[in-house]
């Protein structure tokens, strides 16, 4: 069976020679040959007169955009989508990212060169070039040199290159061919061992990403911030014979800072004995008073505390506050009452007023009755 | 393949030039001193800076050569020899500055020092008889082995003695770690005592790559003016040139490199102590030389040095040293010039004389050591190997 | 006496070139010596230690280590920065030397290389080690969550990952890359069938063409020119995470070149201590000769006076800077509690190598070994000595706190050392320990000679 013709390969057994052979192969205006070494000799790039490689461009561009990349990343991330302050440092904060770009230059630019000279500049992987695996390049890669002419070059005659090539001093000069396809493309990929293996690979890969995604990431450790062992809120419970998961506070449970009060709800003997206006009457407390007497108390006090107030008719009315005992009543007894409420009528408005805005409503009171009563002895 | 002829000629004009610079250059410093001496000192530390570091550099190239047994370098070796012929005359530059130092160092007024701890601890350092003597011993260990190689160097033309080659490894071997020393007091005396409150230990290597950068760029200037000018007495190739662009991109970078880690390190740790060095740096128009330093001695010269073909063309090479020497002037005013005028950068008679008289006297010096010195270090046994170097 | 005329012979005897190629091919091709089981089989012992040592760590938590307040790193970051170090040797002596033109680099790059990507393996355990949840590992990875949330850019923690993960690509595409030509010689001269088909898809087909050469050996010069600054950023970053600090001790500029020099010190260390097992072992003696042994022993002593220049350089500026927790910090270390690893730490690192100034001790082999065994602790005893000492005594007396370490502490420190020995002797036995096309290029008549009689280099 006629195999087509490659090229003539030539063998030297010395450096010396093969560059002299290149040279002369050159000045016959032999174009496509190659020559073989096992290590790269000086001076057979310039034999050959090959032109210098221009692959350290696809360094600098992307090592360069690696770098800009980066920094526009970083800048974007930490400056535009999640603003946060780390350590006090400013949003962009460029000498941090500066040995981010480096790596991200230094990263980009090696990865791409390497992908660029082995897929584009030298066309590997590949195994089925007429010289691999041949006799020519067993020797080569072990200790001699060579040297190829391809037949498609226009000057190459078969019987003239050979004497050539033969005048040079090679070793040994013979043809190489290529190798006859035994098989087609469509009878590699229906192999049934191919089949088997991409049907193997796809179901290992896609198994294990979702074994990965779906039933791995959710157990322990992974999923040990999903289920912790806590209780969550308004969950049944299995412990408690109420089901309630949430448990009420235990009986006289104080909550921060508040302070009982000290009395019981009807005792507003002690409570004027004991309780004290903490408060001076500035003009701060004043201006509080009056307006939470108004907001709270004047709906049934009404807005001078002498009873008439918007709810008349609806409410039990109360009394003026303005009455010769009550204007001598100390402010314990005040505070008492909006504390606890008055003999079940009045209800307790300690949840709605603060305590020290209770004080400041006495104090407005206090006014108040001053205001309608200047010479009357009104309690301090 | 050695030009004899051309063995102990350099042309007259870069002598004339050398001469020029400096006796204009001495004149321009004398009168600012006169207008303003306080601006004057200042420009004098710069000057003692770029000379020192140039002659010193020098020397270290040529002790690097020795001890790592390079051969590339053999055939150049002279020009950096002859660069370092400045040394000797350091101290000269320095005497003005000795008698001058209340006017300079703000460490000298010790009546500061009362409020200031720090500045309390440093007194046994920073004292001006101490620093006299540092000065000298720095200036004269320099001069030592200065002499010692370069004189070896000299007598194996005569002798080629490889006796001599062994000496001088010897030499280098002791003077490299010495250099790294010395040169490090040199730069915390001269420099970051300025700032007395101010300390950073990378410091002194800030100032050796800053020092090999210059060196090495007047260096080439030297080698390859003369080499194109065929006025060398051997063969310089292209691959020579290559290896010297290798080193002019490596050591900027190699700076930049240095340079940022302090700025850094310091914005970040942001402490009160290592921050008074950067922030009248940062702001104003100091801002915009600190910007441009690092663009000249930097960017620019690593964009435009890092092909192959760039660091083997010599009108390039040429080009970029020059550009280096004004970028390393450039980084001795940004380290000086912002203590004696923090708010703004200052341009006037003193910066002026600094750069002529620097240039001035390394031309000249290198000029004066030429004359009646071979060009090329003839018995040297790793010449010839030199010669034929290639990449 | 030298001659300077004759440039030094890089391969001893002028061996042929198929030689070579038998003696550098002779481990992977015939079957080990008892020598070699008994090793492989102490690395996996202290492999093995290890890997229960990591079992125990996750298992219970750190709590197993020594750690504590203010101790929080310890041992794992002393190693991580360790074997990063170690690794840094390999791509000086790969990647620098080859930018200098120093041919006889060749003998040794392989293995070197090799073990840089060994000890950045090794490394690269210990930040995922210290972790308390390890299992959360990828959070340090930048990629969109539910959380919103995006990485610390401005930790140097985070600076590591980029650095040591760019480190470790590059290398490996580096070695991979001087890999292909030996791999296809491998494939060539293997009759074993399985063998054949392996090394037939590793070496891609190279064919050993000089036009394919031409752009190799471009791209060879530029990643030995990306792997140089490389090695420079990936330290200096290791030390950024000391330094960003405003701890006394660690919060210091010289911090960057001392890690870049101190890890070449202690990676020159490793190295010599593997490479003279190696020569002797497999008979390698012709090719990694004393001339290379002798340089090496040069090159560790010029990083070692580095080292020295920074612990000089150190105390003095702590004093000079007034700083009272500085210059404590200084004291400390040489007169407190850690006071004797301190001490043999500057013995290892500054003292010892002082030896190397003498010709006899650098060529001769035993001693060699003893020097880089000891280069090997002190330079481990330096990062534990700036760590430890600058956390147990930091600003607040209150907060201070000795540390000492655990057993497993020391088991995953062992299991470290055993991964590495045990990647290295499979490694001897799998690849050529010699770049085969290379040390063919600088035997003595590897190229054309421009002139007769004139050696080429």
């Amino acid at each position: 069976m006629s195999e087509r013709l490659y090229g003539i390969t030539a063998l030297f057994d010395s450096p010396e020679k093969v560059l002299a052979a290149a040279k002369a192969a050159t000045k016959e205006g032999y174009k496509d040959f190659d020559s073989y070494t096992p290590y790269p000799i000086h001076g057979l790039d310039n034999a050959m007169k090959l032109k210098r490689t221009y692959i350290g461009i696809v360094t600098l561009i992307i090592g360069m955009t690696g770098v800009i990349s980066l920094v526009t990343f970083t800048w974007w991330a930490n400056s535009v989508d999640f603003p946060m302050v780390t350590g006090g440092k400013p949003f962009f904060a460029w000498p941090s990212y500066v040995p981010l770009m480096f790596e991200m230059g230094v990263l980009f630019g090696a990865v791409s060169t390497v992908i660029a000279l082995l897929a584009i500049w030298l066309g590997l992987p590949r195994n089925s070039h007429p010289l691999h695996d041949s006799e020519f390049i067993k020797k080569i890669s072990d200790d001699r040199f060579g040297i190829c002419i391809e037949a498609k070059d226009p000057k190459f005659d078969q019987k003239r290159t050979e004497s050539f090539l033969r005048t040079l001093g090679a070793e040994k000069v013979e043809p190489a061919y290529y190798e006859v396809q035994s098989f087609t493309l469509k009878q590699l990929v229906l192999d049934p061992k191919f089949i088997i293996s991409i049907i193997v690979v796809a179901a290992v890969s896609s198994g294990t990403v979702y074994w990965g995604l779906n039933k791995m990431l959710l157990i322990r450790p992974w999923s040990s911030l999903n289920d912790q062992e806590k209780v969550l809120p308004e969950t049944r419970s299995e412990f408690y014979p109420d089901g309630f998961a949430m448990r009420p506070p235990v009986e006289g449970t104080v909550a921060r800072s508040q302070m009982p009060y000290e009395f019981t709800e009807n005792d507003l003997v002690s409570a004027e004995k004991y309780l004290k206006n903490p408060l001076l009457p500035t003009p701060h407390v004043m201006q509080l008073g009056q307006r939470d007497f108004n907001t709270y108390c004047s709906p049934c006090h009404g807005y001078f505390a002498d009873g008439d107030s918007r709810l008349q008719g609806q409410f039990p009315n109360p009394p003026s506050l303005h009455t010769d005992s009550l204007l001598i009543a100390p402010d314990g007894l005040y505070y008492g009452v909006i504390t606890n409420g008055f003999q079940g009528i009045m209800p307790s408005y300690a949840r709605q007023i603060p305590r020290d805005e209770r004080w400041a409503i006495v104090w407005y009171l206090r006014a108040l009755q001053k205001s309608e009563h200047p010479e009357a002895s009104v309690a301090k | 393949m050695i030009d004899t002829q051309k063995l102990k000629s350099i042309p007259a004009s870069y002598s004339r030039l050398g001469w020029t610079l400096l006796i204009l250059g001495v004149l321009l410093t004398v009168i600012s001193f006169v207008i303003n001496p306080k601006h004057a000192s200042f420009g004098l530390i710069m000057t003692l800076t770029f000379v020192a570091t140039v002659g010193i550099g020098a020397l270290f190239w040529v002790g690097i050569e020795y001890v790592s047994s390079a051969v590339w370098s053999t055939p150049m070796r002279r020009p950096f020899e002859f660069i370092s012929g400045v040394i000797p005359f350091l101290i000269i530059l320095a005497v003005p500055l000795l008698f001058n130092m209340t006017t300079i160092f703000e460490w000298t007024h010790r009546a500061l020092f009362k409020d200031d701890p720090a500045l309390l601890v440093k007194a046994p350092y920073l004292n001006i008889p101490f620093f006299i003597v540092r000065t000298i011993v720095v200036f004269l260990v320099w001069w030592l082995f200065y002499y010692l190689i370069i004189r070896n160097s000299r007598t194996q033309d005569s002798t080629r003695d490889q006796g001599l080659t062994t000496k001088n490894i010897k030499l280098s071997a002791g003077f490299i770690p010495v250099f790294g020393i010395t040169l490090t007091i040199f730069s915390i005396d001269w420099l970051m005592s300025l700032t007395p409150d101010w300390y950073s230990t990378i410091f002194g290597v800030y100032l050796f790559t800053g020092a090999a950068v210059a060196s090495m760029a007047f260096a080439t200037i030297v080698i390859v003016k003369l080499n194109e000018k065929n006025l060398f007495p051997v063969k310089i190739t292209p691959d020579h040139y290559y290896n010297l662009g290798t080193f002019l991109f490596a050591f900027s970078n190699f700076w930049a490199y240095i340079g940022f880690s302090q700025f850094m390190l310091q914005w970040y740790g942001n402490l009160r102590d290592e921050t008074v060095w950067y922030i009248p740096r940062i702001h104003g128009s100091w801002a915009v030389v600190s910007i441009t330093l690092v663009f000249m001695q930097f960017v620019i010269p690593f964009f435009f040095l890092i092909t192959k073909p760039a660091k083997m063309d010599p009108r390039r090479l040429v080009f970029i040293s020059i550009w280096l020497l004004a970028a390393h002037a450039l980084d001795i005013y940004w380290m000086v010039m912002p203590v004696y005028n923090p708010d703004h950068a200052v341009f006037a008679l003193s910066e002026v004389a600094f750069m002529i008289l620097s240039v001035g006297i390394l031309l000249s010096v290198f000029s004066f050591k030429a004359k009646g010195n071979n060009m090329v270090p003839i018995g040297d046994p790793k010449l010839q190997r030199g010669l034929e170097f290639h990449i | 006496m030298i001659d300077y005329t004759k440039a030094p012979p890089l391969v001893e005897g002028n061996p042929t070139l198929t030689h070579l190629d038998d003696d550098i091919a002779k481990p992977m091709e015939h079957r080990p010596s008892a020598k070699y089981f008994i090793a492989l089989a102490i690395t996996l012992a202290m492999l093995t230690f290890g890997i229960i040592a990591v079992g125990y760590t996750f298992y219970y938590g750190i709590g197993m280590w020594g750690n504590n307040i203010p101790v929080g790193w310890a041992f794992a970051i002393t190693n991580f920065v360790f074997w990063i170090g170690i690794g840094h040797a390999g791509t000086l002596i790969s990647a620098i030397l080859f930018l200098f033109r120093q041919r006889w680099r060749t003998a040794i790059a392989r293995t070197a290389e090799a073990m840089t990507i060994f000890a950045v393996m090794c490394a690269g355990l210990f930040p995922v080690l210290h972790l308390g949840r390890p299992w959360f590992m990828a959070f340090i990875i930048p990629i969109p969550n539910q959380h919103g949330l995006w990485i610390n850019f401005n930790s140097p923690l985070v600076w590591d990952v980029f650095a040591v993960s760019t480190y470790f690509t590059v290398s490996l595409m580096f070695w991979y890359i001087g890999l292909i030509p030996d791999l296809a010689t491998m494939r060539d001269r293997t009759t074993n069938k399985i063998k054949k088909t392996i090394y037939s898809i590793l070496s891609l087909g190279w064919r050993f063409s000089n036009r394919h050469w031409q752009h190799y050996e471009k791209v060879y010069v530029i990643l030995a020119g990306l792997a140089t600054p490389l090695v420079f950023s990936v330290h200096s970053i290791v030390s950024f995470d000391f330094a960003v600090s405003i701890l006394p001790g660690w919060h210091t500029t010289i911090f960057p070149p001392y890690f870049v020099a101190g890890a070449i010190f202690s990676g020159f260390g490793m190295v010599l201590t593997v490479l003279i097992i190696v020569r002797k072992v497999f008979n390698l003696e012709y090719i990694i000769t004393k001339d290379h042994l002798d340089r090496m022993a040069k090159v560790t002593l010029l990083v070692s006076m580095m080292v020295a220049y920074a612990y000089l350089l150190e105390p003095f500026i702590a004093w000079y800077s007034g700083d009272p927790v500085d210059w404590y910090l200084v004291i400390q270390r040489a007169t407190g509690h850690y006071a004797l690893g301190f001490w043999i730490m500057t013995t290892c690192n500054v003292f010892v190598p002082q030896l190397l100034w003498f010709k006899k001790i650098r060529r001769c082999v035993p001693v060699l070994f003893v020097i880089s065994l000891l280069i090997n602790v002190g330079m481990w005893l330096e990062r534990y000595i700036i760590i430890v000492t600058s956390l147990v005594r930091d600003f607040t007396p209150a907060a201070w706190h000795l540390y000492s370490p655990t057993w497993v502490d020391f088991g995953i420190l062992t299991g470290s050392f055993g991964l590495f020995f045990t990647l290295v002797l499979l490694f001897s036995r799998t690849l050529p320990v010699i770049s085969m096309s290379e040390v063919k290029g600088v035997t003595e008549s590897a190229h054309p000679a421009h002139q007769a009689g004139v050696s080429h280099e």
